[in-house]
């Protein structure tokens, strides 16, 4: 008996967890090394004459004015969109959790957003976008706005982060749990202590959530980075056929990384691209996880919860 | 709320039950009347953009352009949608995105069933680094794979083909996995020491005993990827081309008039219907959608 307990497992693991790890080789490590490999080429996608060209591709990438603007754009979309995004997903989540009147008619519509798929979505918002047929305009035009052309430059970028920020209903589903799994009794006390509510909300509920605010964060800021279905859908005319449509503003480092690959035919170059935002986005990713040490608080016994969970 | 309890096994979402109980227990003061309008006006900018593509699709193209803006259409223009299932190939992009998206969530939730349960039962040395490596693999941004992904794939012959969906769910999907994993780790030792002891193998442990008692997981799993198949674009759009491709595909890049131009009443039409079974299947099982949001973002 003992020695089935022993033996038997280990192969049994390796067998139930195989497909995974099979598919991960060849489906996600394989396709990011062959990537890595073109990206030494002046591969075009298919001609089968093309040279090894070196760091030529990465040597040009840093004198590429086009990309480092693409690169900005998008940090600043990031740095725009997402505290709005967890801001208002923890208010939206605060305001769920009053004891309102239809509370599950209001969660159902707040969430209902983040399950439309994204063309739905594009074709939508291009409705109420629209300069002349628009919904928005009209509203605006009633407190005396002029027109605004939504989804040209410079304002397209705004529009992008309006449609950005239509989706933060899972994002309120979660602060929502979060913010129930706050011990009453803390606020309560800190309340009895004489803390104001700004104060409770400020030095006991959100340290008591922080690590779910983090977790959104670091996830939050991967995805906002590689946006970019969502303004070529939003800003272009008849899909991503059109690539060259997309407004200046709307031209997000992985927008810019696709036109290199279907416009231009530079397969080489653009997956150069994509390797330098992959090593950004890690780099990104490690330096939230490195500073998460200062400002997230996670409780003792959660830990030995977690130790228990792994087994 | 018994059945809740019931569906809800411990591990899958604790979340969802503190909801609950927090409910219950809450004893904060009557909301004032202003919350109620600032609700009044958040449900108009989420809902909003709905009534608008909805009357979108019931008005004439001219009545859609007219400046100032009509809102109400003078008649409802249901032709609008005879238009949009009959300018194409409706019935056959559909069809296109039904296999496509059965297939793949069928695949997934098999495959990630059976990843998640040897992570949460079974021991073996360089399990705790592999879990890490697949924790991670959630975090690599899904398009930095698959540009290299299509040129490999249109290298090797797969392009215009179902298989690459195929592959990716045989191949099982982190964010599954780690669902499953949470709820097979929830369930007490004792469910496979008796049948070890009458010596069953672990494959059949795992289907006769543990899969059973994962259905709520399995619907999770299969209605979530159901409808990130159907709204997925970037991935039929790379590998398909137009016989092959999907309703999401399809749905922009038709509709034109003799010009080029798009016909935007058309289009809402195909938009309503096209988001319409995903709209159906999320009313229906809404508490799936939220439980897997729930424990997917909580996990810190």
């Amino acid at each position: 008996m003992a020695r089935k307990w022993s033996r038997y497992p280990k192969k049994a693991f390796y067998a139930f967890v195989g497909p995974w790890v099979i598919g991960f080789v060849l489906l996600t490590a394989l396709p990011m090394v062959f990537g890595l490999l073109v990206s030494l080429t002046n591969f075009d996608g298919s001609s089968p004459r093309f040279k090894w060209v070196g760091l030529d591709n990465y040597v040009e990438l840093f004198s590429d004015g086009e990309a480092w603007m693409a690169l900005l754009r998008t940090l600043l979309f990031t740095a725009i969109v997402v505290p709005l995004t967890i801001g208002g997903s923890l208010g939206l989540a605060m305001i769920i959790n009053r004891r309102l009147r239809a509370l599950g008619l209001w969660r159902t519509l707040f969430f209902l957003p983040s399950v439309v798929p994204v063309v739905a979505m594009a074709i939508m918002w291009k409705l109420v976008f629209n300069r002349d047929s628009g919904i928005l305009n009209a509203i605006l035009g009633v407190v005396g706005i002029q027109p605004i052309a939504w989804l040209l430059d410079p304002t397209a970028f705004y529009a992008l982060v309006i449609l950005m920020l239509w989706g933060l209903g899972a994002g309120m589903i979660i602060m929502l749990a979060a913010l129930q799994g706050v011990p009453a009794e803390l606020e309560e006390a800190a309340t009895i202590d004489g803390a104001g509510r700004w104060s409770v909300f400020r030095h006991v509920t959100v340290p008591m959530i922080s690590p779910i605010l983090f977790f959104q964060v670091i996830t939050g800021v991967i995805a906002a980075l590689q946006v970019f279905i969502q303004p070529l859908l939003l800003t272009s005319s008849a899909g991503i056929s059109k690539v060259s449509g997309v407004p200046d503003s709307n031209n997000l480092y992985m927008v810019q990384v696709y036109k290199e690959f279907f416009l231009s035919n530079r397969f080489g170059y653009g997956s150069a691209m994509l390797w330098v935002f992959f090593l950004i986005i890690l780099g990104l990713t490690l330096l939230f996880l490195r500073s998460s040490q200062s400002w997230v608080y996670y409780e003792v016994d959660t830990e030995a919860e977690k130790e228990g969970a792994t087994r | 709320m018994t059945t809740t309890e019931r569906e809800t096994p411990a591990g899958l979402a604790p979340e969802a039950k503190h909801i609950r109980k927090a409910e219950k227990v809450r004893k904060d003061k009557r909301p004032p009347a202003i919350l109620y309008i600032l609700i009044l006006l958040l449900s108009v900018f989420f809902i909003g953009p709905f009534l608008w593509l909805i009357l979108a699709a019931l008005k004439t193209p001219a009545e859609w352009a007219s400046f100032p803006i009509q809102v109400l259409p003078d008649k409802a223009q249901w032709n609008n949608f005879v238009e949009a299932v009959t300018q194409m190939d409706f019935v056959a992009y559909t069809a296109n995105s039904l296999f496509l998206a059965t297939t793949y969530s069928v695949l997934i939730t098999i495959s990630s069933a059976t990843v998640g349960f040897g992570f949460a039962r079974l021991r073996a040395p360089g399990k705790k680094a592999l879990f890490l490596v697949l924790l991670s693999t959630m975090m690599i941004p899904q398009i930095l794979t698959l540009l290299p992904t299509y040129v490999l794939f249109s290298q090797i012959g797969l392009v215009n083909t179902y298989w690459p969906w195929i592959l990716w769910g045989l191949a099982a999907s982190p964010y599954m996995v780690f669902l499953f994993r949470q709820f097979f780790s929830s369930l007490p030792r004792e469910l496979e020491d008796a049948a070890i002891m009458d010596g069953a193998g672990w494959l059949r442990i795992f289907v006769q005993i543990f899969l059973p008692l994962s259905r709520p997981v399995l619907i999770t799993s299969f209605l979530l990827s159901f409808t990130w198949t159907w709204g997925d674009y970037i991935g039929p759009a790379l590998l398909l081309d137009t016989d092959h491709t999907t309703l999401a595909v399809a749905i922009t890049a038709w509709y034109q008039d003799p010009n080029g131009n798009t016909i935007p009443t058309v289009q809402a039409a195909a938009a309503v219907l096209y988001i319409l079974p995903v709209l159906s299947i999320f009313f229906f099982a809404q508490r799936y959608f939220i439980r897997s949001t729930v424990s997917s973002g909580v996990k810190g």
